[in-house]
């Protein structure tokens, strides 16, 4: 009868449909060793867990994928990749949503342990003295639960808190003191904290510009790239911007201060570089003589015809530029690698895929 | 034969039932209902009922209720979390949800929570697919979901208590009265139900080989309503709804380390309506007076927290005259002006007018013709002509056609327009085109539903990246839809054992125009089934669901598995002159691990006893 085999035909339909979906294994084997290359932490999705790490060899020739998994298929490395700082022979893992360190050997990936309490929006990593030193936000709503959290490396464990201004983003080691930039967290911050690693406590505050964004130290001299406020700030603060102050870390007195004189110029991701400084702008790279008294108005090169549309990390190693492209945000992102020098600053030597939102290149060798 | 062997125990093991689903709507004569237009002048539309035989049956969430009863996929961050739906493969703001006959999506993001709201507070659930942007407004795209409360107008006096106790400390108490004459009837009741919500994810171990479990996934929802109605004279009744709801959530963590954050959603609906008849003429006003406000705590131990509140008066006037004894028009004027305010953005205040016009004719017994326009003008944005048109016709005992086209729309919300930052007030409302073929064949006991539906919907609201700090919406996806519901319903007696099944599959299509790919978080399929057998005060039930992979914005994880759920309930009444039912349920009977949102894994097996009582 056409009416019960309309109704078989439905509900076999329905079974037939009922077809399974293969666990997506990832089907990779360790590599065994992941020096002399680069380790790229991406983001991931803040709340979907999907924090990865990949690789890059230095001869371009060798890459991989999600290598945390692969070399630990039983740890989720959790949720918003943050930071990797080496010490030793580990690397440790920064993750921001999930309040933790995964803690790894930096050649085989292989974790060592982790460390799930004390921390409380972690952010970026140094060491001194043989601890480690963790910037945190505490709660973002909050402009007083600021700290740097002391890790006992040993013991893989948060030892103390020192407590600090607020919005602690990236810390810097040097002789034994610690520099740490207040771009703001939820607001808006102008101060870099000087954190002595013998008593851990903060001996000095020095103001720079609007949202110290990243930092770099060579000779004596801290240099910070300040990114300026925003466009989207609201009243009484206005948008500002960019400058780059340099400090004399020997007195902590700002020295040198150059900005730009528009204030929708926003810079970020100083690097130095033999004599040069380079930073970029959106999706543009600027370099510049270490000397210079002014910023450079035009770009060294710019990474649009990649179709970048905001560089998200950047780093220079071994004659080349490195930079991140988180593109949409929810698909993996991609890694181009320009020529420093030869043939010319910019000319595009590579591209690869990567995990999704690389935010930063942790150089291994 | 043995495919058709293999088909026949899929039956009987798959399928079920819902006998209450279809014509409940009985003797309208004393019962008042505030839509009095949703079931007559859509008759080219399907509309599915759920009585409150049925919600008595299911879990008290509006989650459960709907996931196990109708075609409608659910997004569900964790048991009792957040839970949003897609509908004919679209967004959570595509979906009206309409309580009393009054559009009470939210005003901050579009779309409704519906594990804020308990079934049991309602009489009847209906679940009407396609679009319906004409008579509900905003976001009635894939279709609208409907929570009704009716007044009966008889000498009664009616208490209803059903207890829950189960699993994770899972408590709950809903309680109705129903106290009512020939001119006076009144509703009151309240519901609570809450739960520790610590269940054990079903052979998950952290690194260390400590079993996983749902942290941080307490809730507790509380509802409060008074439905009172009068009648002034025979033709003419005054009625009022009221209703507020408190969901107070800690929300489940992702791992072990997370920060324990909380959300606390309020919302208090009232309307006051007034319905007259006088020969060829009808009136009806409506006035309602709606707030909803969520608050979130970034750290469950402090009490400073964000927050967005929304207030919203609606008034609306509807004229009806009978034209011709088969052709009855409607005017339409409504009025709703809402002021948004909260942390992440200032005092907004919203106005929209609208103009509609329907016609209803009634060609003969057989066939009907619908019909109808509506127009807004808001302070926001351009609105666009939307229109309705469909068609019923009874060929014969056997068969049913039904075809509607309509233009439909999602009106940007506040947080699209004023968030700070990135908020974008010069946004369009999303807006599609849909055409269906219904057909409804009905043989025997048998009632068998197949619908298929085209939609293309363009200027669909994403949040994208201008830059690497700054999100903001914009008009820009486009998507095509298409695809097929069928229901079959079938229930039977033989001497004192009754039967009754109910299954419904959705096969869903639902692409983006530029991507060719399948939107995320859409299944291509999805089936459910209820079984139901009883003999005398004895009564057993079996629900089946199965939910098709879908994708998922995670590179990494790339998607949700498909799943299948199974509960088994077992009821026994021991009451003689009123009821008084004892139940168990035993749900994910064979405790599958399973997740509906990726990282938010849902119950193993776990166990749920109830009281009815009715009296």
């Amino acid at each position: 009868m056409n009416f019960s085999k309309l109704v078989l035909t439905t509900l076999a339909s329905a079974l037939f449909f009922v077809s399974c979906t293969n666990d997506d294994d990832n089907n990779d084997a360790p590599l065994g060793s992941y020096d002399n290359g680069v380790l790229i932490l991406n983001q991931g999705g803040f709340g979907h867990n999907d924090a990865s790490v990949s690789y890059i060899s230095s001869d371009f020739a060798t890459a991989q994928n999600d290598i945390f998994s692969v070399v630990n298929p039983t740890i989720t490395l959790g949720d918003t990749g943050q930071d990797i700082g080496f010490n030793g022979e580990n690397a440790y893992i920064v993750l921001n949503a999930s309040n933790k360190i995964e803690i790894v050997n930096r050649y085989t990936l292989k974790s060592v342990g982790s460390i799930n309490t004390g921390l409380k929006n972690p952010r970026y990593i140094a060491f001194a003295n043989g601890k480690g030193y963790v910037t945190n936000w505490g709660d973002g709503g909050v402009a007083t639960d600021d700290y740097v959290a002391v890790i006992d490396l040993s013991a893989k464990k948060v030892s103390s808190s020192i407590p600090v201004a607020e919005g602690p983003e990236r810390i810097l080691e040097n002789s034994g003191k610690l520099y740490v930039a207040h771009k703001g967290g939820y607001s808006y911050g102008n101060k870099v904290s000087v954190i002595e690693s013998a008593t851990n406590t903060v001996s000095a505050t020095i103001t720079v510009g609007d949202v110290p964004e990243s930092m770099a130290i060579k000779d004596g001299t801290l240099w910070v790239a300040c990114s300026g406020n925003p466009s989207y700030v609201t009243t009484p603060l206005v948008e500002t911007a960019g400058k780059i102050v340099k400090v004399n870390l020997a007195t902590n007195a700002v020295t040198t201060t150059i900005a730009y004189s528009d204030a929708t110029k926003h810079l970020s991701n100083l690097v130095l570089n033999g004599s040069d400084v380079y930073y970029t702008i959106d999706s543009d790279v600027y370099k510049m003589s270490a000397t210079a008294t002014t910023l450079p108005t035009t770009s060294a090169f710019s990474t649009t015809s990649q179709g970048v549309y905001g560089i998200y990390s950047f780093a220079i190693h071994d004659n080349h530029i490195y930079v991140g492209d988180a593109g949409d945000y929810s698909h993996s992102g991609k890694v181009y690698i320009y020529a420093l020098t030869s043939p010319s600053i910019g000319t595009l030597e590579k591209t690869f895929s990567v995990g999704v939102i690389p935010a930063g290149f942790y150089f291994n060798d | 034969m043995t495919l058709k062997k293999l088909i026949l125990s899929v039956f009987v093991l798959l399928c079920q039932l819902i006998s209450a689903q279809n014509d409940s709507i009985t003797n309208l004569k004393e019962v008042v209902v505030s839509d009095r237009t949703l079931y007559s002048n859509n008759k080219s539309q399907s509309i599915q009922v759920l009585n409150d035989s049925v919600i008595d049956r299911n879990q008290s969430t509006l989650t459960n209720l709907l996931n196990y009863n109708s075609s409608i996929y659910f997004k569900e961050y964790g048991r009792g979390m957040l839970s949003t739906v897609s509908f004919r493969g679209t967004t959570a703001s595509q979906t009206a949800v309409i309580w009393n006959g009054i559009n009470v999506n939210s005003q901050l993001n579009g779309s409704s929570d519906f594990n804020t709201f308990t079934a049991p507070d309602f009489n009847s659930v209906s679940i009407k697919a396609g679009g319906g942007s004409v008579s509900y407004g905003s976001g009635a795209i894939g279709g609208t979901v409907h929570l009704n409360n009716n007044l009966v107008f008889k000498n009664q006096f009616e208490n209803d208590l059903r207890l829950d106790y189960g699993s994770f400390n899972t408590i709950g108490v809903n309680y109705k009265i129903n106290v009512s004459n020939k001119k006076w009837s009144t509703q009151v009741g309240f519901s609570r139900n809450s739960s520790d919500n610590d269940y054990d994810y079903v052979g998950l171990y952290t690194s260390n080989g400590v079993q996983r479990k749902n942290e941080n996934g307490q809730y507790e929802t509380t509802n409060l309503f008074a439905n009172v109605g009068y009648k002034i004279k025979p033709n003419a009744v005054l009625t009022f709804y009221s209703q507020s709801s408190n969901t107070d959530r800690n929300l489940s963590l992702i791992s072990e380390s997370d920060s324990k954050t909380k959300y606390i959603n309020t919302f208090s609906r009232n309307l006051l309506e007034y319905n007259a008849t006088k020969e060829r003429f009808t009136t009806n006003y409506k006035l309602a007076y709606l707030t909803e406000q969520y608050q979130y705590f970034e750290n469950i131990d402090r009490d400073d927290f964000d927050f967005g509140k929304t207030e919203s008066l609606i008034a609306k006037v509807d004229f009806g005259y009978k034209l011709l004894e088969s052709l009855q028009l409607n005017g339409i004027l409504d009025y709703n002006r809402t002021k948004g305010f909260g942390t992440s953005f200032g005092d907004n205040t919203r106005q929209i007018g609208a103009i509609a016009i329907k016609a209803v004719e009634q060609h003969n017994e057989k066939w009907q013709n619908e019909l109808g326009f509506r127009k807004e003008a808001s302070s926001d944005y351009e609105s666009p002509f939307l229109f309705s048109l469909g068609s019923s016709y009874v060929f014969n005992s056997f068969y049913n056609l039904k075809i509607n086209v309509s233009r439909n729309f999602r009106i940007p919300t506040f947080n699209d327009l004023y968030w700070e930052t990135g908020g974008n007030p010069n946004l369009n409302p999303e807006s599609s085109y849909q055409a269906e073929v219904g057909n409804v064949f009905s043989y025997k006991k048998f009632k068998l539903t197949e619908t298929v539906y085209y939609m293309k919907i363009k200027d669909m609201i994403s949040w994208t990246p201008l830059d690497g700090s700054n999100w903001s919406p914009e008009n820009i996806h486009k998507v095509n839809s298409y695809g097929s519901e069928t229901n079959l319903g079938w229930s039977n007696s033989f001497g004192k054992n009754n039967i009754a099944l109910n299954a419904s599959y959705a096969y869903t299509v639902s692409e983006d125009v530029e991507t060719r790919e399948q939107l995320q978080y859409v299944p291509y399929h999805k089936f459910n089934s209820n079984v139901s057998y009883s003999y005398k005060k004895i009564e057993a039930t079996y629900q089946f669901l199965f939910n098709g992979a879908v994708t998922i914005p995670s590179e990494k994880y790339k998607m949700v598995k498909e799943y299948w759920v199974s509960n088994l309930g077992a009821y026994y009444d021991l009451g003689t002159k009123n009821t008084c039912k004892i139940g168990v349920q035993a749900l994910n009977l064979f405790n599958q691990t399973y997740q509906s949102v990726s990282q938010h894994y849902m119950p193993g097996r776990n166990f749920l006893i109830n009281l009815t009582f009715k009296f």
